[in-house]
């Protein structure tokens, strides 16, 4: 018999992404696993191009315990889709989340 | 009678039988019997034959629906109310439809045709078209296979009105006035045979009562052209506008050019000029019969109270929404059936615009249409039926609406018995509860949290 805990599974866990970065800094390209643009199967997608980036914010959390920083990018993808992605700049690791 | 409360353009499915292509048939033969329910009516009590008849409308006792020839002849037409048709014919004899027995009737015409022909599509009570494609290997040219169809028809009717065939005959020979024809049912009939159901429905309603008109290939144009505009499905609006133009003929739609016709009348337009061309050729798509789903709760007593009536109609609903076969299916149509104290009969169908498996839904239009036309007496069997299905939802038909409504109305138990069939089939937890950690939590992950649902 399972405990109340081991029942449960988040929703909305962030996805990891390869993300190329500009001169700036800034997201240029992505590249994902299918599901994120909707897709069954679960292969990597082609890099796609970030047209813009229309929003960012920045989260610190949880520093009493284990920090965690993020910073947040609203992207337009070539094509018109809108995705939220962020680093986390403690590993600088790149995720895909749903805000 | 009966109730369409919505148009569902989707496709109807239904589950015994969900892969199995319709088929269709490009040639056709119509077969019409105006009046059906009348003359099923007279055909069981032959007594009124002699005089004038007229049945009472089951969804509005006030009004008359069908009239016998010789009401006809005294002034009674349908619509009209009954103290003016009683008014103007005072020996006319009302009866209280009974649509239960008119379908029955109709049903075992069909059963019929279906000998004939594997291709049956029945459009209203005395109309149905029998396709006949392929058919010349069995009986050779259409006026035989005509021949055939009517003698599958003359054995069901005869034996409907308790004749012999020897008798029928006797009593063909010796029909000279109107109510004795009105009597045999077979007499009545009238095929139209051609390509496509509009030229075949054209034909049968240019034959006279039990005779044939067949439309040889090629030859639909010329057919047409002499028919008057009324035989095409016009609106009132477009049909006076044609006749303020002058045409009143097929021939003379035809002679318009077809662009002009579109101009003036738009998309309908242009199919009203086709079909009046006999360019278009619509196939008899023969009827998937559906295996339905029947509840049935027989009073002890017989009971006319309308509340009492809806809340056993939830019940029956209820009981028919349990049938394993429903599941996953969300109910399209379903009609209800009530037999009434003296012999008559109650009938309602209803097509459900959004197919559902929630209760309150399919109910709804039912007690719209119990409020609106109760049954003419108490009633002492009541039977729903789900005629016809559709999917639900792609992703997990399995669960489909049923689940979630049933949990909405805090139905647990068909909520469970859902989960159990989907860890059965799937054999994996596929339902989880959403619920909520830490819904003001600034990182999206740590709100919401998906916890095993348990059946």
């Amino acid at each position: 018999m399972r405990n109340g805990t081991d029942r449960l599974r988040a929703v909305n866990v962030p996805q990891p992404a390869v993300v190329e970065l500009d001169a700036v800094g800034s997201p240029a390209k992505i590249e994902m696993r299918s599901a994120e643009f909707g897709m069954r199967n679960n292969d990597m997608q082609e890099p796609v191009t970030i047209e813009a980036v229309r929003e960012t914010w920045r989260i610190d959390d949880e520093w009493w315990r284990e920090p965690i920083t993020r910073t947040y990018y609203e992207v337009l993808l070539q094509g018109g889709a809108r995705l939220v992605l962020f680093v986390d700049l403690v590993t600088l690791e790149w995720f895909v989340q749903k805000p | 009678m009966s109730s369409i409360f919505g148009i569902y353009s989707g496709p109807t499915y239904y589950p015994t039988m969900k892969k199995t292509p319709h088929l269709t048939s490009e040639s056709a033969a119509c077969c019409w019997m105006p009046l059906f329910a009348l003359r099923s009516e007279t055909a069981r009590r032959p007594e009124l034959v002699a005089h004038p008849v007229a049945l009472v409308a089951s969804d509005d006792t006030r009004r008359v629906w069908q009239v016998s020839p010789l009401a006809r002849r005294a002034g009674v037409k349908p619509g009209m109310t009954v103290s003016q048709a009683i008014g103007l014919c005072p020996a006319l004899k009302l009866c209280e439809p009974d649509p239960v027995h008119y379908d029955e009737q109709f049903e075992q015409l069909i059963a019929a045709l279906t000998a004939v022909s594997p291709v049956v599509e029945p459009v209203e009570l005395g109309r149905v078209f029998v396709g006949t494609d392929g058919l010349e290997g069995l009986y050779g040219a259409p006026e035989k296979i005509v021949e055939a169809i009517k003698c599958g028809m003359r054995n069901v009717l005869n034996a409907e009105c308790g004749m012999r065939n020897a008798e029928c005959k006797g009593k063909r020979r010796e029909a000279n006035d109107p109510s004795r024809k009105f009597r045999t049912p077979h007499s009545a009939f009238r095929i139209g045979w051609g390509r496509g159901k509009f030229v075949a429905w054209v034909a049968a309603t240019r034959a006279k009562p039990g005779e044939t008109v067949l439309v040889p290939v090629g030859g639909e144009a010329k057919f047409l052209a002499s028919q008057p505009l009324a035989v095409l499905p016009l609106d009132p609006d477009t049909h006076r506008r044609l006749q303020q133009l002058g045409v009143k003929t097929l021939g003379a739609l035809v002679a318009l050019p077809e662009e002009a016709v579109v101009s003036q009348f738009g998309g309908p337009g242009r199919r009203l000029w086709r079909l009046a061309a006999g360019l278009v050729s619509e196939p008899v798509v023969g009827r998937v019969v559906p295996e339905p789903i029947v509840a049935a709760l027989t009073f002890f007593t017989p009971v006319g109270e309308r509340g009492l009536l809806a809340h056993a109609l939830d019940k029956l609903i209820d009981r028919a929404l349990g049938d394993p076969r429903r599941s996953g299916w969300r109910v399209q149509v379903v009609r209800v059936r009530a037999e009434l104290e003296h012999g008559a009969s109650w009938l309602v169908t209803a097509t459900l615009k959004d197919p559902s498996a929630t209760r309150e839904r399919i109910a709804a239009p039912l007690k719209t249409q119990l409020e609106r036309s109760p049954p003419a007496g108490a009633v002492e069997r009541l039977v729903v039926e789900f005629t016809a299905f559709a999917p639900g939802t792609a992703e997990l038909q399995l669960f489909a609406h049923d689940a979630s409504a049933a949990a909405r109305a805090g139905r647990r138990r068909a909520l469970q018995s859902a989960a159990r069939e989907i860890a059965l089939r799937i054999r994996r937890p596929m339902l989880y509860h959403v619920i909520e950690v830490q819904p003001w939590s600034r990182l999206p992950e740590r709100r919401y949290a998906l916890i095993d649902f348990e059946a």
